[in-house]
């Protein structure tokens, strides 16, 4: 039973994320019309994700009892003599129509930038580049490979400092022929040039420089 | 079938329902997210505000204080970093109605390319007015930035409704990731000089250098010193806002904006020896540094910004010397214009 709870639950975090597959949104949708608890959680999660997404009213009301107790009353959906086919048809018709709008609604709240979520999403670490391939050397502090600066950028438990060191991330391929205190000088160098271009030219007043504190804090770990 | 038809009747009901809720929406959002990109970048220029930001990528932040004040025509900036090393940027700018190329597609006016073309910045980006929300205690429209292409970014700002300034700028990767984020915490909009603390300071900014020059009308195009190199690709709606000749230190560079991204280009002679061929980021800004020998001659080639890592790949290996040398070796002798033998770090 609790393995079968597990799955819905599961199916309807997929259902939230627009991945629920044909199987589990039918029997997401059986289980809703059976039980209140699941429904609850589904009201839950919706509730959390307008909160997240930063929608100013959040309705806590359920109009599902009282549209389903309309419809009810609606004389054609009494139970009359064709009852048993007719009935089982017209529950499978609402249900169908439900889940078009929960399909809609679902793809409503993911296509890309409605599922901002920067608040929350900060917390987690986004790998910057998806096509990130390629060796990635070690280097000193300041500069890191992809691998470890996820690691580094992640914890903010640097000892020497209470605050997170920055971190300029490297991925090379030539044979290593160079100073590497040349290249981190360099890279700072023309970060801080593009932060000054930028400063004048991207309508952001002095924004980039924020940007470029981190290199310049990064060079000055040294 | 009853059954039918009636459920039928209450998905048109809300489709109607729908449509009507949204409809002005709609309308509202053609006339005004553009305007209001427009009104942001000449209120975050000419305003005097002194307001507390954070700046923010995966897992780090940082805090700033930023004032802003202008007189007698000359924008004063302050910068300080509230924590880390103790840090204070100054920066004066000639001249408040000094729009650069940037300030130009932003206002929404066509600049113009070249004789032929022009520029727009709603042919590169989709505006989407998004809402309102509070940032920084204050209230705002919130307006998603689409890019047309993968060619650069989107974002999601947040423009304070009272005075337009730019409240909030969240650059968003194609996947609809946050990459960075800029957001004001505090603000107090207005004050004198001598409130802003400026007064002061007046030794200090005596002593900083101004930022002035590449000022256009809206007629021109900027005057960029020839060059001795080109681009063979560019992503469309970029044009070059800024243009160095060589500096004592063997170092060119130019700078390329759409009106929202950013990116400079700096080719080295002195230093390409030592410089190997690498990728590097620092937040969202990408660094991608080639090599390329024309006429046994080294050159590294870095194209900075915050583009995607494809794109600046892709123009950093499409830079080229428009008008080469006379060729002096065999391996030269490739026609004009692409005499570069790029050594690009992607495959």
């Amino acid at each position: 039973m609790s393995d079968h709870k597990e799955r819905l639950d599961q199916s309807l975090s997929a259902l939230m994320d627009g991945e629920a597959t044909d199987m589990e949104l039918h029997r997401l949708l059986k289980e809703v019309s059976e039980g209140s608890e699941l429904r609850d959680k589904w009201k839950r999660y919706h509730m959390v994700s307008s909160a997240l997404k930063g929608d100013a009213a959040i309705t806590p009301i359920d109009y599902s009892a009282a549209i389903s107790a309309a419809i009810d009353e609606e004389p054609s959906h009494r139970q009359s003599a064709l009852a048993g086919f007719v009935g089982s048809a017209g529950r499978f018709a609402i249900a169908a129509s439900v889940a078009l709008v929960a399909v809609l609604g679902v793809q409503q709240l993911n296509s890309p930038l409605d599922s901002v979520a920067p608040v929350s999403e900060f917390a987690g670490i986004e790998q910057v580049d998806e096509e990130n391939v390629g060796p990635a050397i070690q280097f000193p502090s300041g500069f890191q490979p992809i691998i470890n600066a996820r690691t580094v950028s992640a914890g903010g438990n640097n000892k020497s400092s209470q605050f997170v060191t920055p971190v300029i991330e490297v991925r090379q391929q030539a044979e290593r022929n160079y100073s590497e205190a040349q290249l981190r000088a360099y890279m700072n160098d023309v970060m801080a040039r593009h932060s000054n271009h930028a400063a004048l030219n991207s309508n952001q007043g002095m924004l980039p420089f924020a940007r470029l504190n981190e290199a310049e804090a990064a060079a000055e770990k040294e | 079938m009853v059954f039918l038809s009636f459920v039928k009747k209450i998905k048109v009901a809300a489709l109607v329902a729908a449509v009507l809720l949204h409809g002005p929406l709609f309308a509202a959002q053609m006339e005004s997210a553009h305007d209001l990109i427009s009104k942001m970048a000449k209120a975050s220029r000419e305003l005097n505000y002194q307001g507390l930001f954070t700046y923010e990528y995966r897992g780090n932040l940082t805090s700033v204080k930023l004032t802003h004040a202008v007189q007698d025509g000359q924008i004063y900036e302050r910068m300080q970093h509230m924590d880390g090393v103790q840090r204070n940027a100054l920066r004066r700018t000639d001249n408040v109605d000094c729009l650069r190329t940037g300030d130009m597609l932003l206002r929404g006016s066509a600049y113009r390319l070249n004789d032929q073309s022009y520029a727009r910045l709603e042919d590169f980006y989709e505006f989407h007015i998004k809402g309102q929300g509070r940032i920084a205690n204050r209230q705002v429209v919130m307006i998603h930035v689409l890019p047309k292409d993968k060619h650069r970014y989107g974002y999601v700002v947040a423009i304070d409704k009272e005075s337009g300034l730019l409240l909030q700028s969240v650059l968003m990767s194609h996947t609809g990731k946050p990459l960075e984020r800029f957001q004001f915490v505090d603000i107090q909009i207005g004050g004198s000089m001598a409130e802003l603390g400026f007064d002061s300071e007046a030794s200090d900014f005596s002593d900083v250098a101004l930022d002035q020059g590449n000022c256009i009308d809206s007629n021109s195009q900027i005057t960029t010193s020839a060059s001795r190199w080109s681009t063979q690709w560019m992503p469309p709606g970029f044009v070059m806002a800024s243009h160095k000749l060589v500096d004592n230190q063997g170092q060119e560079s130019m700078m390329f904006t759409d009106g929202l991204a950013v990116f400079s280009v700096f080719i080295d002679i002195d230093k390409a020896r030592s410089l190997p061929a690498i990728e590097a980021n620092l937040g969202a800004t990408v660094a991608v540094l080639t090599k390329a020998e024309i006429n046994n001659q080294e050159y590294a080639i870095c194209v900075v910004g915050e583009i995607p890592r494809a794109t600046a790949s892709q123009i950093a290996s499409a830079i080229s010397m428009s008008s080469p040398p006379p060729p002096s070796s065999p391996a030269s002798s490739s026609p004009s214009p692409s005499p570069l033998t790029s050594k690009s770090p992607l495959p």
